[in-house]
C-alpha cells in the first residue's frame, strides 16, 4: 500500500512539473516574445491551455496533501525552513491565477488588460524560480534542522538555506525547463509564421536548459554539494540524463516534420528522464541537510493511515483520470477551438 | 471588535497572535469565496435549464453571466484555497505534523472532489455548443455537487480539531490512528450542515441583493427580476431550515464541549433553569454581563430540552482553559440575529408571491439590496464562535495553540503581506464584478 501511496506522490510530482511547468512556460515564452509576438502567443495560450489549466494546478495540491497525510516528518522540515520561499512561491501562484483570469474574463477590454498580461507574465517567471530555489534547498545540504531555534540567527536558519547560487542554478533551470515544454507543446497548436516563431523559441529555451543544466552539475561539482556529486557517480542517473540529452536530436526532427503528437510525448519524455535521473540517485533520501540525510521512508505515519490514503487516492484516480483525459481530449489535443475568437465573450 | 481589541494590544502581540491573525484573515477570506463557488452554479443551472426550456433569450444572457462569476469565483477560491493548504503547514507545523495524519482522509477526498470540479468547470465553460445540449447542462450540477462535497469535506475536519477522536492519546503520542472514525468525528455531522445551509443562505442573499439593486435602479429590470427570483429561493428555504441545524448544533455543544456553549451565551455561573442573555455587554475581568435582556429557563431549554436541565457555567471550567468569552459572545449573537432577520426577509419574500404588488415596490427592492452582505457577516461571525470558542486549544483538549505554532520569528511581517495582497484582491474582485453587471445592463433590449 505504501506503494500506491509512493506511486501516487510521485506521480502528482511529474504531473505539477509536466503540466503545472508548461503552463508557467506558457508565460514566460510570453514574456520573452517580441511586442508583435505578444498578442498572438496570448490567444494561443488562452486556446490551448484555458479548459486545463486550472486542473494543472491541483497537482500541486494532491502533492501537500500526501505529503502531509503520508510524510509528515517531510512536510514539518518543508514547512518549517522554506516558510519564505513558498509565501514567494505562494503570492507567485495567487498573482498568476488571478491575472489569468483577470484578462480573459474581465468583461470590458481596456487598457488594465496591460497590467494583467504583464502581472501575468511576471509572475510566471518568477514562481518556477522559486519553487525550483525550494527544491534546490531541500537538496542543497544547507538546511540547519535546530534543536534549540535560539542559537541561530534568522539568517541562517530561514533565509541562506535557499538563498544561494546553487539554488539560483536549480530555480532557473526549472523555469527554463517550463519555457522549454511550453515552446514546444504550443508549436503544434499554430501553424504557419507563428509556428515557426515558437520552433525559433524551443530551440532558444532547449539551448538555455542545457547551459544551464550542465552549469549546475559544474557549480554543483565543484562546491562539493553532496546531491550533486553522488548523482555524478550514479551510472544510472548520467545514462538518463544522457539519453535525455540524446532525445533533443528526434525532438527537433519530429518539430521540423511537424510530428505534433510526437514531439510533445519525446518533450514529456525529456523532462520524466530529468526527473527520474535526479530523484534516482538519492532516493529515498531527498532532503539532505547540514548535518544529515532524511529518508522519505523513515518515521511514517501507521499502516491504517497509509492504508486508508491509497485507497482514497485509487477511488480518486479512477474517479478523476478518465475525466482530465476526457477533457484535455475534447480541448487540448483536438482542435476545436480553431476560430480564434473569444468563446466565452457572447 | 476583534480587530479594535487587537489593534489596541499591538505592541503586545507576538508571534502566535500574528500566526492567528493571519489563519483568520485568510480563512475568513477563502470562506466567502468558497460559499460563493459552492452555491453559485446552482443558480447557473437552474437558469440555464430555464433557457432550455423556455428558449428565453434573457435565460442565456444570465446563465453566461452567471458562469463567469462562478469562473472568477472558483479561481480565487482555488488559488486562496492552495495558499491555505501551505498555510497550514507553515504557521502550525507541529499541529500538522500530529494532526495531517489523522485527518487526511476528508482531506485527500476534498482533493479528488475538488479535482471534479475543475474538471467539470472545464468542460462547462468551453462546452458551449460543443458538447450536447443535455450533457453540457450536467457537467454544470456537477460542479455545484463536487463544490458542496469539497465544503463538507473541509469542515469534517475542521469537526476533528472540535472532537478529536480516531486515535488513543498516550503520553504525549498519538496512536491507534484510525482515520475514518476521525473523518466521522462526532461534530462533523452538525458542522458541515450548519456551514451548507449557511453557505447557501448567505450567496442567496447576496447574489439576489445585488440583482435587487439593478431592480431598484430600473436598469433591465426584467432580467434583474429574473435573476433574483431564481437566486433568492434557495437562500429563502435555507432560512428556515438553518434554526433547525443551529439546534441540532447547540445540543450537541451543550454535551460535548460546554465551555464553548457557554462562552456563546456568556453564562458564567453554573445553575439549572438557566436564562438566555440577548445582547449584554461582557465584563471578562468581573465575570459578569451588563445591560442584557434575559428569557428565563431558555439556555436550559435550548441545550437539553428541558427548562431545569443544569447547565455548566463558565467559572467550574480552569481559568486557562477559557476562549476570549466577549468576542465569542458578540459574535454569536451577530450570527443569530442576522439569521433571524434574514428568516423574516424570507417570509416577506413567500408573502410577496401571493401578494404580487409588493415586487412593484421601491422599497422591497431596497431591503433586499440592504440585506445583501449580512449573510456573510453571520457566516464570519459563525467561524468566529466555532474557532475563537475552541481557544486555548487547536485540537480540544490535546494540543494547545501556542504548542503548534512555527518557530519562524516576525510573523508579523507575514501578516502585513498577506492583509496587503488579500485586500487587494478583494477589491479588484469586487470592481470587476462591477464590470460585469454594467456590461450586462448595457446591453439594449
Amino acid at each position: 500500500m505504501l506503494y500506491v501511496v509512493l506511486f501516487f506522490l510521485l506521480f502528482s510530482l511529474l504531473l505539477y512539473v509536466l503540466l503545472g511547468g508548461a503552463d508557467f512556460g506558457a508565460g514566460i515564452v510570453e514574456l520573452f516574445s517580441s511586442r508583435e509576438n505578444k498578442r498572438t502567443t496570448r490567444d494561443t495560450i488562452y486556446r490551448v491551455m484555458g479548459p486545463v489549466w486550472e486542473a494543472n494546478h491541483i497537482w500541486l495540491i494532491i502533492l501537500i496533501v500526501i505529503l502531509w497525510i503520508a510524510f509528515p516528518l517531510y512536510f514539518n522540515v518543508i514547512m518549517i525552513y522554506l516558510h519564505v520561499p513558498f509565501v514567494l512561491v505562494l503570492l507567485g501562484i495567487t498573482m498568476r491565477g488571478v491575472a489569468f483570469i483577470f484578462r480573459h474574463y474581465d468583461a470590458v477590454v481596456d487598457r488594465s488588460q496591460v497590467f494583467y498580461n504583464w502581472m501575468f507574465r511576471i509572475s510566471s517567471l518568477i514562481t518556477p524560480v522559486f519553487l525550483g530555489m525550494s527544491f534546490g534547498a531541500l537538496i542543497g545540504g544547507k538546511i540547519i534542522l535546530a534543536e534549540d531555534y535560539t542559537k541561530y540567527t534568522f539568517l541562517e536558519l530561514y533565509i541562506l538555506p535557499w538563498f544561494n547560487f546553487f539554488t539560483l542554478l536549480v530555480g532557473l533551470f526549472y523555469a527554463a525547463l517550463c519555457a522549454f515544454l511550453a515552446a514546444t507543446l504550443l508549436i503544434g497548436e499554430t501553424q504557419g509564421q507563428v509556428r515557426k516563431m515558437f520552433s525559433r523559441k524551443s530551440a532558444v529555451f532547449t539551448v538555455v536548459l542545457v547551459v544551464l543544466g550542465l552549469l549546475l552539475i559544474t557549480y554543483g561539482y565543484l562546491e562539493e554539494v553532496k546531491f550533486i556529486s553522488d548523482f555524478i557517480n550514479n551510472a544510472v542517473s548520467i545514462g538518463a540524463v544522457a539519453i535525455s540529452g540524446l532525445l533533443l536530436f528526434p525532438l527537433w526532427r519530429a518539430v521540423k516534420k511537424q510530428h505534433r503528437v510526437v514531439s510533445r510525448y519525446l518533450a514529456g519524455l525529456q523532462v520524466v528522464l530529468v526527473l527520474f535521473a535526479a530523484l534516482y540517485a538519492h532516493f529515498p533520501y531527498l532532503i539532505i541537510t547540514k548535518e544529515q540525510e532524511l529518508s522519505l521512508l523513515e518515521d511514517l505515519p501507521p499502516y491504517a493511515v497509509i492504508r486508508n490514503l491509497a485507497f482514497m487516492l485509487l477511488i480518486g484516480g479512477v474517479v478523476i483520470l478518465p475525466g482530465l483525459y476526457h477533457l484535455m481530449r475534447s480541448f487540448g489535443m483536438i482542435k476545436i477551438l480553431n476560430t480564434g475568437e473569444d468563446e466565452m465573450g457572447h | 471588535m476583534a480587530a479594535g481589541y487587537f489593534l489596541t494590544n499591538l505592541s503586545l502581540m507576538e508571534n502566535l497572535d500574528f500566526a492567528r491573525l493571519q489563519m483568520a484573515f485568510t480563512l475568513g477570506f477563502h470562506i466567502i469565496f468558497v460559499c460563493i463557488g459552492m452555491v453559485m452554479p446552482f443558480f447557473m443551472v437552474v437558469s440555464h435549464k430555464k433557457w432550455l426550456n423556455t428558449r428565453n433569450p434573457l435565460y442565456l444572457e444570465l446563465t453566461k453571466a452567471w458562469q463567469k462569476g462562478v469562473a472568477i469565483f472558483f479561481v480565487t477560491g482555488a488559488v486562496s484555497g492552495t495558499a491555505l493548504s501551505f498555510e497550514l503547514g507553515m504557521l502550525w507545523p507541529e499541529f500538522m505534523k500530529h494532526a495531517g495524519p489523522i485527518i487526511g482522509m476528508p482531506f485527500s477526498l476534498e482533493g479528488a472532489a475538488f479535482f471534479v470540479e475543475a474538471i467539470a468547470l472545464g468542460f462547462y465553460l468551453y462546452g458551449w455548443n460543443k458538447l450536447p445540449e443535455k450533457f453540457h447542462w450536467f457537467t454544470g450540477i456537477i460542479i455545484g455537487l463536487s463544490g458542496v462535497a469539497s465544503g463538507i469535506l473541509v469542515v469534517s475536519a475542521n469537526g476533528w480539531m472540535n472532537a478529536p477522536t480516531g486515535f488513543d492519546y498516550i503520553n504525549g503520542e498519538f496512536t491507534n490512528i484510525d482515520p475514518v472514525q476521525a473523518f466521522l468525528n462526532p461534530a462533523w455531522f452538525t458542522q458541515a450542515l450548519h456551514m451548507t445551509i449557511a453557505a447557501f443562505i448567505a450567496t442567496s442573499f447576496a447574489v439576489a441583493g445585488v440583482h435587487a439593486f439593478q431592480v431598484y435602479r430600473n436598469k433591465r429590470p426584467e432580467l434583474h427580476k429574473k435573476a433574483f427570483k431564481i437566486a433568492i429561493v434557495f437562500g429563502a428555504v435555507a432560512a428556515f431550515l438553518q434554526p433547525l441545524s443551529g439546534d441540532l448544533s447547540a445540543k450537541d455543544l451543550a454535551e460535548r464541549q460546554p465551555v464553548k456553549l457557554a462562552a456563546m451565551e456568556a453564562h458564567y455561573e453554573t445553575g439549572t433553569n438557566v436564562p438566555l442573555y440577548i445582547g449584554g455587554i461582557v465584563n471578562e475581568e468581573e465575570q459578569r454581563v451588563s445591560h442584557k435582556i434575559e428569557i428565563p429557563g431558555a439556555l436550559s431549554f435550548l441545550a437539553f430540552g428541558d427548562f431545569d436541565a443544569e447547565v455548566q457555567g463558565l467559572r467550574d471550567f480552569p481559568q486557562d482553559e477559557l476562549p476570549p468569552v466577549a468576542i465569542v459572545h458578540y459574535a454569536f449573537q451577530i450570527m443569530v440575529g442576522i439569521g433571524t432577520l434574514l428568516m423574516l426577509a424570507a417570509l416577506l419574500y413567500f408573502i410577496s408571491l401571493r401578494y404580487k404588488n409588493l415586487f412593484k415596490r421601491k422599497w422591497y427592492w431596497l431591503f433586499f439590496v440592504c440585506l445583501a452582505p449580512l449573510g456573510f457577516v453571520a457566516v464570519e461571525a459563525g467561524w468566529v464562535v466555532t474557532e475563537v470558542g475552541r481557544q486555548p486549544w487547536i485540537i480540544y483538549g490535546i494540543m494547545r495553540t501556542s504548542e503548534a505554532v512555527t518557530p519562524m520569528p516576525g510573523m508579523e511581517f507575514s501578516f502585513y503581506m498577506y492583509l496587503a495582497v488579500y485586500l487587494v484582491l478583494a477589491l479588484t474582485v469586487t470592481w470587476l464584478m462591477r464590470r460585469q453587471i454594467r456590461v450586462l445592463n448595457s446591453v439594449k433590449e
